[in-house]
């Protein structure tokens, strides 16, 4: 495990060491390995780090105005509204890895924008361990490492954290004085929403999967879930009132793990998952039914795409 | 201090090898397959799992190094591929949760998980017959083959990971690896 009391002052001074005076930039996400790497950064250099945080439209309820809150202290802080551009180009997309491509692009193109503008020269990522050896092996193309430094012509990337894993990083959080909110915070996917939407990405399934994961993350917090989420995954038929509905199909997932190596789904008792189908069906019309996924990993992975 | 590394064979908790044996204060590295055994100083070796009998690169090489060798998953299977024994695919996939027989409470390896014990798998393949010189050490209604050993060359062999957090009592795999790299 990370020794945090060394681990933090010799983050903070090679971060210094390797920027200098010049300026940096950072992707915020609002996940906790980019905030963490955030915190890291401005301790370091300060308002010479622009932290850039993208709302991609595809974001979990109430998550941009949590940021906004959470980075306050930062002066640099820059939010940039994407929704409307995201959508537009994921339209009429279907492929799980072209979604990712799209995002990734849509997402340098925005990123690229404010990097010029403050003349940025670094660039400042929450990579970790895990990150770099799904990249290197055929699991799924990872958000983090994908694309942005051969777009944008960085002088130098700084990782603070490339040797790290997940549960350390939540310890350099703690050790930072991060609030809850951001070192507890489950694991939330670079690409968003997207990949807990099977096939196209259109407004009324966004809606359904943001509220559902909202239920799911409330209804199932005393489990203390490594990661809880809802995934829109077909349709199916349905009966509400007197009339047959063919509306979506909710699954939601909660597993507890270490490291998201390896994952064990959680054993939710009864009435909670009624209440959480009662709930996603009781507020949505178009939700013909909700179902609860029993794969570990492996098999399955953690989220659906 | 005790030096053990181990061979990458491209296998997505290779890295969780290394952190195990780095919790344990082993001095320890992970190494290319292509690396030949004349190149690395080690106590003992382990071979990671990993996708495709065919990217096993050097690994096999390591089974004459005269140090202690563990096996894992596939790196098990290698070891068995390459010894005399065989491989072939199992009726029934290993995947998350598997209870293990252990049969052999004086195994150096498994002996002290002894009678049993709750590991993670995730395989297709698995070895259908036992290199000559080996012993069965564990076994499970899923495959027959879950774990072997060759004590007089110091040969081992998992087809489960113990690296993973979810593996029960893993540590305890390593730390008895340990002691036989220790007892050289």
């Amino acid at each position: 495990m990370v020794d945090t009391e060394t681990f933090v002052p010799d983050a903070v001074a090679e971060i210094e060491d390797e920027i200098g005076d010049a300026n940096a930039v950072i992707a915020l996400s609002g996940g906790v390995d980019s905030s963490t790497a955030a915190a890291l950064a401005y301790e370091a250099i300060g308002t010479q780090l622009t932290a850039v945080y993208v709302d991609t439209g595809l974001m979990r309820k109430g998550e941009t105005d949590e940021i906004r809150e959470t980075f306050d202290y930062m002066d640099s802080l820059r939010i940039v509204e994407a929704q409307d551009r995201f959508l537009e180009a994921l339209e009429g997309v279907t492929d799980p890895e072209e979604k990712r491509h799209i995002i990734g692009e849509q997402f340098i193109r925005e990123f690229e924008t404010v990097a010029n503008e403050v003349d940025a020269d670094y660039l400042v990522q929450g990579t970790i361990y895990p990150d770099r050896i799904e990249s290197e092996g055929t699991i799924k193309s990872h958000h983090n490492v994908g694309g942005l430094p051969e777009v944008v012509d960085f002088e130098g990337i700084v990782e603070p954290m490339r040797d790290l894993y997940k549960d350390e990083v939540r310890e350099v959080a703690r050790a930072l004085d991060l609030e809850e909110v951001v070192s507890e915070r489950m694991p939330f996917p670079g690409p968003g929403l997207a990949v807990r939407i099977i096939g196209e990405i259109t407004e009324e399934k966004l809606e359904v999967a943001r509220e559902a994961n909202h239920v799911v993350e409330e209804e199932l917090e005393e489990y203390e879930p490594w990661q809880a989420l809802a995934a829109v995954i077909g349709k199916a038929t349905g009966v509400k009132g007197d009339n047959r509905v063919h509306g979506w199909v909710v699954s939601v997932r909660s597993v507890e793990s270490r490291d998201g190596m390896t994952a064990r789904a959680q054993e939710i008792d009864w009435d909670t998952l009624q209440r959480i189908q009662s709930r996603i069906t009781g507020s949505h019309e178009n939700v013909a039914r909700v179902v609860y996924d029993v794969t570990h990993k492996p098999p399955a992975t953690i989220e659906y795409e | 201090m005790t030096k053990i590394v181990v061979v990458d064979n491209h296998g997505q908790f290779t890295h969780l090898e290394g952190r195990a044996l780095r919790d344990l204060g082993v001095d320890t590295e992970i190494v290319d397959n292509d690396t030949p055994p004349e190149e690395v100083d080690a106590d003992g070796v382990v071979l990671s799992g990993g996708p495709d009998m065919d990217r096993i690169g050097k690994s096999a090489d390591y089974l004459e190094a005269d140090v202690p060798v563990l096996g894992i998953c596939l790196g098990m299977q290698l070891i068995a591929a390459e010894l005399g024994g065989s491989v072939g695919s199992g009726e029934y996939g290993g995947y998350a949760d598997v209870t293990v027989d252990i049969v052999d409470d004086d195994d150096p390896l498994t002996g002290s998980l002894h009678p049993e014990t709750r590991v993670w798998a995730s395989h297709a393949d698995e070895v259908t017959e036992l290199p000559e010189g080996f012993e069965l050490t564990g076994q499970s209604d899923v495959c027959d083959v879950e774990a072997m050993s060759d004590t007089d060359r110091d040969l081992y062999g998992v087809q489960w990971h113990p690296e993973v957090a979810h593996t029960e009592e893993g540590e305890e795999i390593f730390e008895n690896f340990l002691a036989i790299c220790e007892s050289q």
